[in-house]
Order: structure tokens, then sequence, then C-alpha cells
């Protein structure tokens, strides 16, 4: 078994028409064995940034508080919020300083621009980003979600069309996966504000 | 083979240790506390690898006793696991890592709030209502995931670890017998003595 | 205590230590994304042409549809990289940096065969754990060059070139029909053929073909300049009414505002 498959994990974020969204699954588990149903993947580095991270749940927290601290840093230097992109930047630099001793986590990066446009972005371990215009996945649960995203996701969808869109997508995805699930939560991001939801999720 | 478990309810949280020292098939010792006091609301218990343990805890209760020092103020039980969490994943990067699962038991005293936090040998970290390490966790979970809710009451939680116990008896293959029962809440930490559970 | 912030510069071996006692401990190391691709390049009468696929993956799963792998080096220099993604990604962005820094310097254009030593000293370095295998193509005062670099530094400077997983089958496409004196549209097609071979016969390669054509002065950067593979639109909608999903909890608008990103919880 692979490292990145101890705790068990399941991330996706999805383009909408100015509006984006990024879901989680809520397992924390050691293997087989499930410790923690509440365990949050997704942060909020912003009010308009959100940032998954999928993998080894100690890289989980300790990549968070580095990105935290990070950001909070580029605020009082700049006197400016950090931007999606800037942010992705950074967190590709992080992970690939670590090129020969990574830290075991593929994030997923969700925000609206200056102009509110969607920006998503996810990498690998060391840092190799990954721009596309329509979703990305991560986790455990990556082939479903592939296989979900691929047939659901469709252009300009709203925000409540996207936040069915990405939730059924999401649960579809760990139903078939036994190391992720147990609960989720979805993020919206739209220009009013973020909308934050806990779906009810089989619990098996 | 360590058994350590924990429960929080509303204000209150109650965390149980074995008290074996085990080498290999050998029993070295029956009455080894593996629980330190931090502040006087918020304790840790440990499990793994045993002089990684002691001492892991002591130089955690040190740093969290010289706080509370030179500051003047507990730190409060989520600091004081985020604080054991930060210092486990450096010393996992730096020399020998430590063996060590931890518990991190606590009651704030501002909010009022009791509070349990996992932490594994990964320093990994989970804030939960209820926890178990190693093999115990087979057999505990189960039972605190029917018998619990978030609104126990004390007696409630002491009667959850009467049946974990009960379980670990009949079905573990491990005879512990012998446990530190540790409570804390608004009146600080105060340990249940086996024979009044 | 470590300091907070250490100073920033090259790699770091810190988690080396722990990743090694998990990998002891059985549990498999994770691999990064690479492209299994097909990139090439060739001289022709007025300059150079580029070419590469578009596809990433991580195993067997395509981690892009349509990324790009010919990267910017300088303003006459394109470089494609096959291999570990990240590697090809920052390695050529950095030497990037140092070619502008070396031309603000010196006050001219850099030389393909400065951005050629640079990049080799750099991969040799590394002895080979810098997964980037790279096709260097550029246009400067002594003319035309075309270069392959490989992970472990050493380098060949050919007239026509490919790399990759799919670089046999496009490599057939150049050794039936490459000859000197190629007219533009002549070499264009060409990389294009020998990508499209890379893309139908290598299932490493995949998707568009993106071509860069550098010449005296010009540099023509084409996105997409093939796309064989477009998704046919999809017939039905798997739009869901409003509600289907169920959910629990909904936090109040949380505007995840400022003080979110300060809380130490």
């Amino acid at each position: 078994m692979s490292i990145m498959q101890y705790n068990g994990s399941a991330v996706v974020a999805m383009t909408g028409k100015n509006c984006v969204a990024i879901a989680a699954d809520k397992r924390l588990g050691q293997r087989a064995l499930t410790v923690d149903m509440g365990f949050d993947k997704v942060f909020p580095m912003t009010n308009r940034l959100y940032v998954g991270l999928a993998g080894l749940a100690t890289d989980v927290k300790t990549l968070h508080d580095r990105f935290r601290m990070h950001v909070n840093l580029y605020k009082h230097r700049e006197e400016r919020t950090i931007a999606p992109k800037t942010f992705a930047h950074m967190v590709s630099h992080m992970l690939y300083e670590r090129r020969f001793g990574p830290y075991f986590v593929e994030p997923v990066i969700a925000g609206l621009d200056d102009n509110q446009q969607p920006f998503i972005c996810n990498m690998d371990l060391i840092g190799c980003p990954n721009f596309p215009n329509d979703f990305v996945v991560c986790g455990t649960a990556d082939e479903n979600l592939f296989g979900m995203c691929e047939s659901l996701w469709e252009p300009d969808l709203g925000p409540e069309e996207l936040f069915e869109t990405i939730s059924q997508a999401l649960l579809n995805a760990v139903d078939r996966d036994a190391m992720s699930g147990w609960g989720a939560i979805v993020h919206i991001l739209t220009p009013d504000g973020v909308i934050t939801r806990e779906l009810k999720g089989r619990m098996d | 083979m360590d058994a350590q478990f924990a429960i929080a309810g509303k204000d209150f949280a109650i965390s149980v240790a074995d008290k074996k020292v085990t080498r290999s098939i050998v029993t070295m010792k029956h009455d080894k506390d593996k629980t330190y006091n931090l502040t006087p609301h918020t304790f840790i218990s440990v499990a793994g690898e045993p002089g990684d343990t002691d001492n892991f805890s002591e130089y955690i209760q040190a740093n969290i006793r010289l706080y509370s020092i030179r500051n003047s103020q507990d730190l409060t039980p989520s600091e004081t696991a985020n604080f054991i969490r930060g210092e486990l994943a450096n010393a996992l990067r730096s020399r020998r890592p430590y063996q060590v699962n931890t518990l991190v038991t606590g009651y704030d005293k501002t909010t009022g709030k009791a509070s349990l936090y996992w932490i594994d040998y990964l320093s990994a970290m989970a804030k939960v209502p209820y926890a178990a390490h190693g093999y115990c966790s087979y057999f505990v979970y189960s039972t605190m995931d029917r018998e619990y809710s978030p609104d126990i009451s004390l007696e409630k939680g002491l009667d959850i670890v009467r049946k974990c116990m009960a379980s670990l008896k009949q079905r573990f293959l491990v005879d512990f017998s012998d446990y530190v029962i540790k409570v804390t809440d608004k009146q600080g930490i105060r340990e249940i003595p086996m024979s009044e559970l | 205590m470590a300091p907070l912030l250490e100073p920033n510069a090259g790699f770091k071996f810190d988690n080396a230590k722990r990743n090694q006692l998990l990998s002891d401990k059985g549990y498999m190391v994770p691999t990064a994304t690479k492209t299994g691709t097909t990139i090439v390049g060739l001289i022709y009468k007025d300059g150079v042409v580029l070419g590469a696929d578009t596809r990433a993956t991580n195993g067997s799963i395509v981690a892009d549809k349509n990324c790009r792998k010919i990267h910017y080096l300088a303003p006459n220099m394109y470089c494609c990289g096959a291999g570990t993604a990240a590697d090809t990604d920052f390695t050529t962005s950095m030497i990037s940096s140092q070619l502008a820094l070396h031309s603000l310097n010196t006050g001219r254009d850099a030389r393909v065969v400065t951005a050629m030593t640079m990049l080799k000293q750099y991969l040799f370095r590394y002895q080979g754990h810098i997964g980037a295998a790279l096709v260097l193509g550029g246009y400067d005062v002594m003319g035309p060059h075309l270069f392959t670099i490989y992970p472990h530094g050493s380098t060949d400077k050919l007239p026509y070139v490919t790399m990759g997983s799919g670089s046999l089958a496009a490599m057939s496409v150049f050794e039936s029909s490459w000859r000197p004196e190629l007219s533009r549209e002549e070499a264009v097609e060409m990389v294009k053929d020998a990508i499209e071979a890379g893309i139908f016969n290598d299932l490493g390669s995949g998707s568009n073909v993106d071509v860069c054509i550098i010449t005296k002065d010009n540099v023509e950067y084409i996105r997409g300049y093939s796309q064989p593979n477009e998704r046919v639109p999809k017939e039905q909608s798997y739009r869901f009414a409003p509600g289907t999903t169920e959910f629990i909890a909904t936090a109040p608008a949380a505007t995840a505002n400022d003080a979110a990103a300060m809380d130490v919880s």
C-alpha cells in the first residue's frame, strides 16, 4: 500500500459561471480503521481562496499550518490578500523545494480572482501544477472522481447547479472507495460570499 | 500492546490507560502510570515505544509547565495539542523519530468545554469525541460508537469505560486488569481508583 | 526550536529521514506526475521547429489532457520537456531566469549553447535524480540550433531529434521523411506528423499537437496546432434538480473573512 492511501481522502474542485466549488470527504483513518468522521481537508486561506489537501494526514496538518503562516506574512508584507494564482505558485514552490523528501500531499486550490473569475489548480506531491478549466481531483478516490466529473461536469453552471454537480460527483465517487467518505463538506465560492454545506453521506 | 482510550463529554473528559510495561513476551511492570499532567486541567496519556513515551512526555510536560510559569497562564487544550503535534512532527524529521501515540485530554476554563485530541506517531491530529490507540481500538471503538452521544453525563461516560474494559477483558488476548482512570472537568484533574469505578 | 523562516535556497531534505522510515515500514513511496511524452524538434531552411503532445500522466491516469510542454527559456529559445513534469517545469523556469539575468548583464541575447551548457551542468550536478529530458531549440547569432539534453547531463546536437516515450514512433517519421533545407510548411507538417505518430502509437502521449517555430527575430508558438482528439459534445445533460443532494448543515454564509485565515483553533 502506498503512504498516500494510509489515511484516506477525496478532494475535488470545479469551476462554474462566476463561481467555483471545492469539496472533500471527512474521513480520517489508519488504513482500514476509521478514527474520525469530522476531519477537515479543505481550509480557507482568504475569503476568496480555499485549499484542499489530500494525502497523509500529518502532512495535511503541517502544510495547512505553513500555508496559513505564509499567507498571513504575505498579507502583512504586501498589505493585500494573496491572489489564487500567486498562492498556487507559492504552494508549488513549497512542494518542489522538497523534491527529494516530499510532503505526501496533493493539493487542490480553488478561488475567485480579482475579476471574480473561477480559478482551480491541482498539483502532484512535488508541486507540478495543472490549471485546467473544468475540474481537478485528488485523493484515494481520484480515479472514481475523474469518472464522475468527466460525465457530470458541464460549463457555465450557476452556484446551486454547481453544488448539485460537485456533491453528486463526490458522494458517488466515495461510495465506490473504501478509504474515503463518512460525510462530506462543500464550499461554493461566489462573488457574494461562500456557501458551506455539510452533506449527508453514507456512513459505511 | 498498550491499551488507552478516552471520551470527551460537554464539560468533562475521561481518559483510561493500562499500567503494563511489556518487552517481547515479558511483562516488566504492572503499575506504570502512562498519564502526564501538563496543566491543572490538561493531561496526556501516551502509548508506544517505552523509552520514547517517557522521554517525549517528560519533555512536553516540562515545556508546558515552563510556559505556564513564564506567562502566568496555562495553555488551552487546543494550544497544548497543537504544541505537542508540532514537536512530534519536528522530531520525526530531525533525529530518530519518537514512536509515541498520544491522547490529549483537557478542560478549557474560559469556554467551559472539555476536549480530546487524538495524535498518532506520525503526528496526524484530530479533535474527536472519543478515541483509542493501538490494538485496543479494534475492541473499544465499537462500544463507544454505540454508547456515545454528545450530551452524556460523567456517570454515563464512566459506564462506557466499564463496558469498554469488559469487552477488553472478555475478548482481548492480553489481560490488562488494572488501569489509570483520570477525569478532567472544572474542578481539575482527578484520578478515579479502579475500586471506585 | 527551528527558526520560523529558514533561508530559502535550494532543495530541502528535512523530510527525507522520515520518508525513509515510512518506506522501510513497507509503505510504497508515491510517484510524481510524469509526462509520458512525445517531443520533437527539427532544423529547416529558416530556423527550428519544436513540437510536443499535451498529455500528462500519473501512472495510467491521464492527469492533464492539455498541458503545456514547450517551455519558454528566452525570447529566442524554447525548450520541450519530457520526464517528471515538475522537474521539466522548474528546471526550465529556473534556467530561464538565469538566462534573463545573463542577457541583462551582457546586453545581448543569450546563445543557445549557453542555455544548453547551463542545463547540462545543472542536470549533471544532480546525477539524473532530476528527471528532465529536454529538447532545446533556438536561433541566435550563430544561426539555428537544436539539442537534446538527457537527465544525466549528456547532450546531442542533431538536425532532427525526438524524445520521450513516443520518441521511437516520432523518429520513424523523421527517418523516413527528413531532408536538409525543408520549407517552413513542410517542416511544420513533418513535426505535426511526428507528434501524431506518438499520440496515436504511444500510450503515454496523447491529445493535441503544440508547435513552436523559431526563426531569426521571430517566434510563433501555436497551442493546439492540430487537435485530432476533440471531445464529442455530450448528447445528454446530467444536471440534477435543485434539492437532489441532502445536506445536514449550512454554515452561516462564512465569508471566510480574514479572521478565518488567522483562526488558530
